[in-house]
């Protein structure tokens, strides 16, 4: 099959619309990952995600319902007991390790094919139906349109809680919306990427463009377009070349992100150097 | 009319008294250093002023009311404000947030633009507005944090160990500051601080907070030998140095001899807090003599 015989079908053509709605929403929430330093946290909710996706597929129902129950539960839980991001680390390692081992319970019990359990680990791009695109940008969309009303209040908090805290914000009320913003953008990226590789989206490109830039709506915006650029190479690359979908879009994710702190340090160097 | 006026106010926290009977006012137009050991509720006097926690005794007026959180009267510097977290941002950006950070939604405000390049020229920050925070010195990271503080012009300015962690160059740019930015714009200033000599000549009032009590005054009334030994219970002996910095001995007292004074054993969790401080206070005296 040549490459544009490839992209017109529909297999194809719904995971595009899909990897194109979960990278704009995990681009933008990473951005906010990223500064706030909650990486852990964002990597401990993707994990939870399969402790309830699995408790789901066991008592029957679709993973989804258990995936939203969980990280949301996981996200609130972790946004009231570390709203102080210093707090935090302990709050989200205690959270993790609970859910994976009721994951690993679920799992025991669930006697049936494990083929649910894989799909939640490693996603399944290329099997997204349009019920499933649909779910998808709805979900991003309601993620980006929050995500765009808090903005200012969320980056004062964010990087200076105490002044903002001063100025009539709350950080525990901030910290429990966000973590919220970020549980719906997990459940959304567990259904492309997998649970672990969601983290791949979340962080490496808005790790990358925080290097690039200095102004936060540039490197918000430059975030969700390394996110976009990794998602539509990598389904590209997985299609025309072979090799998962979820592998080519973790690499390119990487490689940007790499790239970016590569020519950071040149750049660095550069004006160290005029300075001198 | 005062800024500010305290009559008999007391905080307790948890169960602990932090201080009681606190007696001041702010007045236009002046700078306040807040002294005392650590732990001796100095952030919290903040804290109530800015209405985060409440009185348990007394009454405290802003402005002619009770405290407002989130108040543009009442601009705020916070003492550590994470620089990495910031690198994510130039000065300009910051200085922002102080404008429009509290608020949601979509809009934008025209005049942010102007608001904020005067906060910058203020502080005389223009020339590194738009480079990282992360990649400036501490002194010019204060000169940012400052404008973030007086964007709104502010009546009533309080500044959390703004000294803290500058060499001491910057120290002496950051105090003329202060005092540029309170003759520039009117405010009542507080400055928190655990050494008075970097702030001695800009200062009008000190108020000293010690063993759960407030002194308020001028620097000759509080910080005297007889004032201070009262307000720590044990002699407290102040040397003033040929450069004229005070010197002050004896706070390290309780720390060599944690309860030779006959303590009021109801506070006792205090005692802790007074070692420690004490401790502070002991490097803090060899630094000076070494100096």
């Amino acid at each position: 099959m040549s490459l544009s015989e490839l992209l017109s079908t529909s297999f194809v053509q719904h995971a595009f619309y899909a990897v194109t709605a979960v990278a704009l929403a995990a681009g933008a929430v990473g951005y906010f990952v990223v500064i706030r330093r909650q990486a852990f946290a964002a990597h401990a909710i993707g994990h939870v995600g399969f402790a309830g996706a699995a408790g789901a597929v066991w008592l029957g129902f679709s993973p989804i319902v258990g995936l939203l129950v969980f990280c949301l539960g996981a996200g609130l839980l972790i946004g009231v007991g570390g709203a102080t991001l210093d707090e935090s680390d302990a709050v989200v390692g205690v959270t993790l390790t609970a859910a994976l081992g009721l994951g690993v319970l679920f799992i025991s019990l669930y006697s049936g094919y494990a083929n649910a359990t894989y799909s939640i680990l490693f996603g399944q791009i290329l099997g997204v139906t349009w019920g499933d695109v649909g779910l998808v940008t709805l979900l991003s969309a309601a993620v980006l349109v929050v995500l765009s009303f808090v903005y200012r209040p969320l980056l004062f908090v964010s990087v200076d809680a105490q002044a903002a805290q001063a100025r009539g914000l709350s950080p525990r009320a901030m910290s429990m919306l966000f973590m919220t913003l970020l549980a719906v953008t997990t459940v959304v990226a567990i259904q492309i990427v997998g649970v672990l590789l969601v983290f791949s989206l979340l962080v490496a490109p808005a790790a990358a463009a925080e290097v690039m830039t200095s102004r936060p709506l540039a490197a918000l915006g430059l975030s969700m377009g390394l996110a976009l650029f990794s998602a539509w190479v990598g389904l590209l690359l997985g299609v025309w070349v072979g090799g998962p979908v979820s592998f080519w879009i973790t690499a390119l994710a990487a490689v940007s992100y790499l790239v970016a702190r590569l020519l950071g340090v040149a750049v660095t160097r550069q004006s160290h150097r005029s300075h001198a | 009319m005062s800024v500010l006026e305290m009559r008999g106010g007391g905080v307790v926290l948890g169960g602990r008294p932090i201080w009681r009977d606190a007696d001041f006012r702010l007045e236009p137009g002046t700078i306040t250093a807040v002294l005392g050991p650590n732990g001796s509720g100095k952030s919290t006097l903040l804290k109530v002023i800015l209405g985060l926690l409440p009185l348990d005794a007394g009454s405290l007026r802003v402005f002619g009311e009770a405290p407002q959180r989130g108040s543009r009267a009442v601009g705020y510097m916070a003492q550590s404000r994470a620089a990495d977290a910031m690198s994510a941002m130039t000065g300009r950006d910051y200085v922002g947030l102080g404008f429009d950070g509290p608020r949601f939604g979509w809009g934008r405000d025209r005049a942010k633009h102007d608001v904020v390049r005067e906060a910058l020229a203020l502080t005389g920050s223009t020339s590194f507005a738009d480079q990282a925070l992360a990649s400036l010195s501490g002194g010019q990271r204060q000169r940012i944090a400052l404008a973030h503080a007086t964007v709104f012009r502010p009546g009533l300015l309080l500044l959390d160990e703004p000294l803290a962690a500058l060499d001491l160059a910057a120290q002496a740019e950051i105090v003329d500051l202060i005092n540029l930015v309170c003759d520039t714009t009117g405010a009542a200033v507080v400055v928190v601080a655990h050494d008075l000599n970097p702030l001695a000549s800009i200062v009008d009032q000190v108020l000293w907070i010690a063993r759960h009590q407030v002194r308020s005054g001028s620097v000759d009334e509080v910080v005297n030998e007889k004032t201070l030994s009262d307000l720590y219970g044990h002699p407290i002996e102040i040397v003033i140095t040929s450069h004229g910095r005070r010197v002050i001995v004896g706070l390290e007292e309780e720390f060599a001899h944690p309860h030779p004074h006959g303590h009021d054993h109801s506070h006792d969790h205090s005692h802790d807090h007074d070692d420690e401080v004490a401790h502070t206070h002991l490097d803090e005296v060899y630094e000076e003599e070494t100096r």
